[in-house]
């Protein structure tokens, strides 16, 4: 009588679980089925009627139904929580494809990005980072560099004077004169900046330009030290093996001179518009310094000697990123300043 | 600087590179070379012609000409309007088919019904000379062969800027040596000494200041015929780009060329007196030179005079009133050698450039300028015949004591090259190059300088490295890392403070830009700048260059405007130097500057605290203190920006009178300030063990009341239990008076001992609300 009953209780249940079709439906048939006045509650206030044998066994069976139906309710009761996690969290979908909210950032200039670059191998290889005026006094730009006054090497240097009798440095070597008087020998130093030339402004010409000079002052340093320092310079900035040639070049305040070509990166060296059909392009003008220099940065030269160098910022830039005018460089113009 | 490759053959026998291979060993070994072009290809097809008959064509100037071209081309009829024309003339004759200069190309044409079968050309239509009066009169060679002394060419052209330290280069004997050295080849000297007459000199020169003008040398001719010269002199001339003259003229020329010595021939019966006088100008002595320009001299320009006065600017040029004409008849050749810089601050000042000035200025060798004599001799008696000399040489020379010979450490040489080099090979290079070598001790040379070298390009061993280096390659050099002592180098903790800052910046939105360092006038002006304030430039090319910025903000206005046509709203920044000028010939004090800008189109006021945001990211804990506004700053929104109680920028709006459409805010700081002031100390404190107490206060102020001030007034009479004030929102409308708004600050309270009880809070509240109310403000309940 008692386990049919029950049995009845279980399947009556197991139907109403399976019929629930919302949390609050689930709850009402768990009171109905397991609540403290549901129908198992009012079975087991029967037991007490039976005696000890049949209650023994009777309360086996109705804990077993119990317990059973406390799964199966637990159980659903989950996937409806689950169901609505899942619907609350689906209701917050995003498009993560819309913009980011506020200011994109900006972008540095491409010559700050180039000497920082530069800034970072030399220091890697041991080597200071100084700067030097942009105005100049004669004597740091020209005398200490071996040009005296009236020397036929002024005319390369269409020089801007001002109105004190100082001039805008024409390039970046008065650098090594400046650190030669402050830091003596042994010196590795490179010394990247804004210089002027006194020219007419085109696609190809600058009034303001930027250099990166590079000085090196030791015992015995020689030519191949040099060379050595040119290709890994250059390998650093075109990230592979370039090839190079070292040819006789004339600047007063290295002895000897050189300039340093390389092979051309666009036409391997067969000749093309941008190596002007040589196969090579000039570079690099580099050489030892000159023993006049070394006294004027108050240096022995019969103890120390030494290789400078001086690399075109601007031009580099200009090479690394196709870029066929020279003028954008200082043009402030965003349209161009925010592709790097 | 041209040279020809004919010349250099002549100069150099035997030696058959091609001309690109010339140029690129020249360019590997001695100079660099631009380019080499053929000069005048068409000879190859022109050959000389003899003219059988010519008639005129009725109706034009033209004549039918019916000429013998030779067993290539035959008879051939051509049409031709040259006035020299004529039966029995030989001349030269272009088939059809050929371009010739000027890019004129020949073709068969009818002209008035007659088939002209080719061209007969004058020197001007060769590119041989500039004379197209007519067409070429040619002598002493059969008709069909080339045109005597014109073969083809090939024209190197040579960096001067690589020459400048080479006087010898500016000739072609100088380079002609290099080639001879670099192949190994003999090199053929052109100059016969023993062309110099002896005897008394039938001129005197008197040179009053030998330190302008070391050594005059001067041959006196008579019997000169002027004329035109043969047409291979004016070719050769023509081919480097000389403009040829007459037979004397081009001559000195061509001695230029081939032994870089400048020469000057003066009509010696246009000189006053026998005497040449080399001195310094008087103070404005007019001189008119043979450019048909007149010049006002000074005691700094030298002259070769006469007894009346100036007949040349010495190493310059030539003066008019003594200059060949056709009427020549005796001549005084002048070969000197001159002072270098005064010859370039002469011509520098008179801006009067010329071959002459251009070698000089080099330092030409005075050992020169007897040999440059003996070459004119020879050719003067090819292109004037029955030329005499008149008397022995003129020469006045205070020589130098020959410099001493350098010595070369053999093993030094190494150590500088960087690779092993044979003793013989260096006495071979040395030698090649007409250096004089000798073995004093072992493995130490002694080497004496040739004159044309001495003057000014070699004095020291590191310029025979230099020429050992260039002759064996510098290919041949192994690249090797230096093996030395490991060094921490200084750090420039500036710089990279620099680029800390542009990183900042960046990641803030804002893009850098660069600028000139000139402003114009104009610019300056804009911004109530006087130019005086400015360190003017003394040489501009244009009028946008003529002053040193003592500011960011011209560029930065520029880039402003700029970039409004194309862009709504924008953020952009600099760093770069502002230049002040200082008393006198100081250099002017250099100060890094940051300068950033937002560009909207909205009100401006969100730009300002964006700008005042980067401000603090770059100095934590920064004030904004009002400042008042300068004439280019919006009058209501102007301050200035302090940290750690120093004054370090301004945080402003551009006056909307200067930006045409839209807002624009800028935010100035003096890098070099901020930089001295050194990294922010940093301290740590222990964190709170007792909880912290907060309450709201809100205070009913003015409108144009000061936040700041209303915090500090809050955070003083809080006394030590003040952690933090912490502003929240304000507030303005119903139910406060118009006239008034009210701020809502955030008060943070804590001790480090205990928890506080509200006693203690209540208390510094009241003591806050009493202040605040005594300073004159109200408390919102």
């Amino acid at each position: 009588m008692l386990d049919s009953t029950l049995s009845d209780i279980e399947a009556r249940a197991l139907s109403a679980i399976e019929a629930a079709s919302d949390a609050a439906a689930l709850e009402r048939a768990r009171v109905e089925f397991l609540g403290r006045k549901g129908a198992l509650a009012q079975i087991g206030k029967d037991l007490g009627k039976l005696s000890p044998e049949e209650r023994a066994r009777a309360g086996k069976l109705l804990n077993s139904v119990k317990q059973l139906l406390e799964e199966r309710f637990d159980k659903k009761q989950t996937w409806f929580e689950e169901q609505a996690l899942r619907a609350r969290l689906d209701a917050e979908w995003l498009d993560i494809t819309l913009p980011a909210p506020g200011v994109r950032p900006g972008a540095l200039h491409p010559l700050t990005q180039i000497q920082k670059e530069l800034e970072d191998l030399f220091t890697s290889l041991g080597f200071a980072v100084v700067d030097g005026p942009e105005v100049e006094t004669e004597w740091h730009n020209f005398d200490a560099l071996n040009i005296p006054p009236a020397h036929p090497a002024r005319d390369a240097q269409d020089t801007f004077w001002l109105e004190n009798g100082c001039l805008l440095r024409t390039h970046t070597s008065p650098v090594q004169v400046r650190a030669m008087e402050r830091f003596g020998a042994p010196l590795r130093i490179i010394a990247p900046g804004r210089v002027f030339r006194n020219e007419e402004v085109d696609a190809s010409h600058e009034h303001t330009f930027y250099q990166l000079e590079g000085m090196m002052i030791d015992r015995d340093v020689s030519i191949g030290h040099m060379l050595y320092f040119m290709k890994t310079l250059l390998e650093a900035i075109f990230r592979r093996e370039v090839t190079v040639r070292l040819r006789p070049g004339f600047f007063p305040f290295v002895e000897p001179g050189f300039e340093l070509d390389i092979q051309c990166l666009l036409c391997g060296g067969s000749g093309c518009p941008v190596c002007k059909q040589s196969g090579w392009v000039e570079l690099l003008p580099c050489g030892l310094v000159h023993p006049n220099v070394l006294r004027a940065g108050g240096i022995d030269p019969r103890e120390w000697n030494g290789f400078a160098f001086g690399l075109g910022l601007t031009r580099l830039v200009m090479m690394r990123y196709a870029i066929d005018d020279i003028r954008l460089l200082q043009s402030g113009d965003l349209r161009f300043l925010e592709q790097f | 600087m041209k040279f020809s490759c004919n010349w250099l053959r002549e100069l150099v026998p035997g030696l058959d590179l091609s001309p690109r291979d010339l140029t690129r060993l020249i360019t590997m070994k001695t100079a660099e070379c631009e380019g080499v072009e053929p000069f005048a290809p068409w000879l190859e097809a022109v050959v000389a012609a003899r003219v059988l008959s010519a008639e005129p064509m009725e109706g034009s100037h033209n004549l039918k000409a019916v000429v013998d071209a030779g067993p290539e081309y035959g008879t051939r009829t051509v049409v031709c309007g040259a006035p020299n024309c004529r039966p029995g003339l030989l001349t030269a004759f272009v088939p059809p088919g050929v371009t010739i200069a000027a890019g004129k190309h020949i073709r068969s044409v009818v002209i008035q019904g007659v088939e002209s079968q080719g061209m007969l050309a004058s020197g001007a239509e060769l590119g041989l000379n500039r004379d197209s009066a007519g067409v070429l009169e040619l002598d002493g060679v059969e008709p069909g062969s080339p045109l005597p002394g014109c073969p083809v060419d090939h024209i190197i052209e040579v960096d001067n800027k690589s020459l400048t330290h080479r006087p010898d280069l500016w000739g072609h004997l100088g380079m002609a040596r290099e080639v001879a050295a670099i192949t190994s080849l003999r090199l053929a000297d052109p100059v016969r000494g023993d062309l110099i007459p002896s005897g008394a000199p039938a001129w005197q020169v008197d040179i009053r200041d030998f330190e302008l003008c070391p050594r005059y040398s001067a041959l006196v001719f008579e019997n000169v015929t002027v004329g035109p010269s043969p047409l291979w002199l004016q070719a050769r001339l023509e081919a480097l780009g000389l403009n040829p003259i007459s037979n004397i003229v081009d001559v000195t020329n061509y001695v230029m060329a081939e032994l870089a010595e400048p020469m000057h021939a003066f009509d010696a019966d246009l000189l006053h007196g026998n005497t040449i006088i080399v001195r310094r100008a008087e103070e404005g002595e007019e001189f008119a030179a043979l450019n048909g320009e007149s010049y006002r001299l000074s005691p700094s320009n030298l002259v070769i005079a006469d007894q009346r006065g100036a007949v040349a600017l010495a190493g310059v040029i030539g003066g008019a009133g003594s200059a060949i004409r056709p009427a020549t008849t005796r001549i005084v050749l002048e070969s000197a050698n001159f002072e270098p810089a005064n010859i370039r601050r002469t011509s520098a000042a008179l801006k009067l450039r010329t071959d002459a000035s251009m070698r000089f200025e080099k330092a030409q060798d005075p050992v020169n300028t007897v040999r440059a004599l003996a070459r004119a001799v020879e050719l003067f008696r090819i292109v004037s015949p029955g030329i005499r000399l008149a008397g022995g040489l003129v020469d006045s020379w205070r020589q130098a004591p020959p410099p001493p010979p350098i010595e070369l450490d053999l093993e030094w040489l190494e150590r500088r090259l960087g690779r092993p080099i044979g003793k013989e090979e260096v006495r071979r290079i040395l030698e090649s190059l007409s250096f004089r070598v000798e073995e004093p001790r072992p493995q130490v040379f002694q080497v004496g300088v040739p004159s044309w070298r001495a003057t000014k390009d070699i004095s020291i061993r590191e310029d025979l490295l230099e020429e050992i280096g260039r002759m064996v390659g510098y290919d041949t050099v192994p690249p090797v890392a230096p093996l030395m002592p490991v060094r921490r180098p200084w750090v420039n903790e500036e710089r990279l403070f620099h680029h800390s800052v542009r990183q900042m910046a960046a990641a803030q939105g804002f893009t850098e830009v660069s600028n000139y360092s000139f402003i114009s006038e104009e610019m300056a002006a804009r911004f109530g700048f006087t130019p005086d304030e400015h360190l003017r430039v003394s040489n501009p090319i244009s009028s946008e260059q003529t002053l040193l910025r003592k500011s960011l903000l011209p560029g930065i206005h520029k880039n402003i405007s700029d970039n409004a046509r194309f862009y709504g709203e924008f953020r952009l920044f600099e760093i770069g130097n502002e230049i002040h000028k200082r008393e006198g010939r100081q250099l002017p004090l250099e100060a890094p500057h940051l300068m950033a800008a937002i560009y909207t189109r909205g009100d401006g006021s969100a730009a300002l605290f964006e700008l005042k945001r980067l401000a603090e990211c770059l100095l934590p804990g920064c004030e904004a203190r009002p400042a008042e506004a300068r004439p280019y700053e919006h009058p209501a929104r102007a301050g200035e920006i302090a940290w750690r109680g120093k004054t370090l920028g301004r945080l402003f709006e551009l006056h909307p009178r200067l930006v045409e459409q839209g807002r624009a805010a800028i935010l100035d700081l003096d890098l070099a300030d901020i930089f001295a002031l050194g990294p922010l100390p940093r301290k740590y404190v222990p964190l709170r063990r007792f909880p912290t107490s907060e309450f709201d206060l809100s205070v009913v102020a003015g409108l144009r009341v000061h936040c700041a001030e209303i915090g500090a007034r809050i955070r003083d009479a809080a006394g030590a239990l003040c952690e933090r004030v912490q502003y929240l929102y304000s507030y303005q409308g119903k139910p406060l008076p118009e006239d008034r708004q009210s701020l809502t600050y955030r008060v943070t309270l804590g001790a480090p001992d205990h928890t506080l009880s509200s006693d203690e809070v209540g208390t510094v509240r009241r003591n806050i609300i009493a202040a605040l109310e005594a300073a004159g403000f109200g408390i919102r309940q």
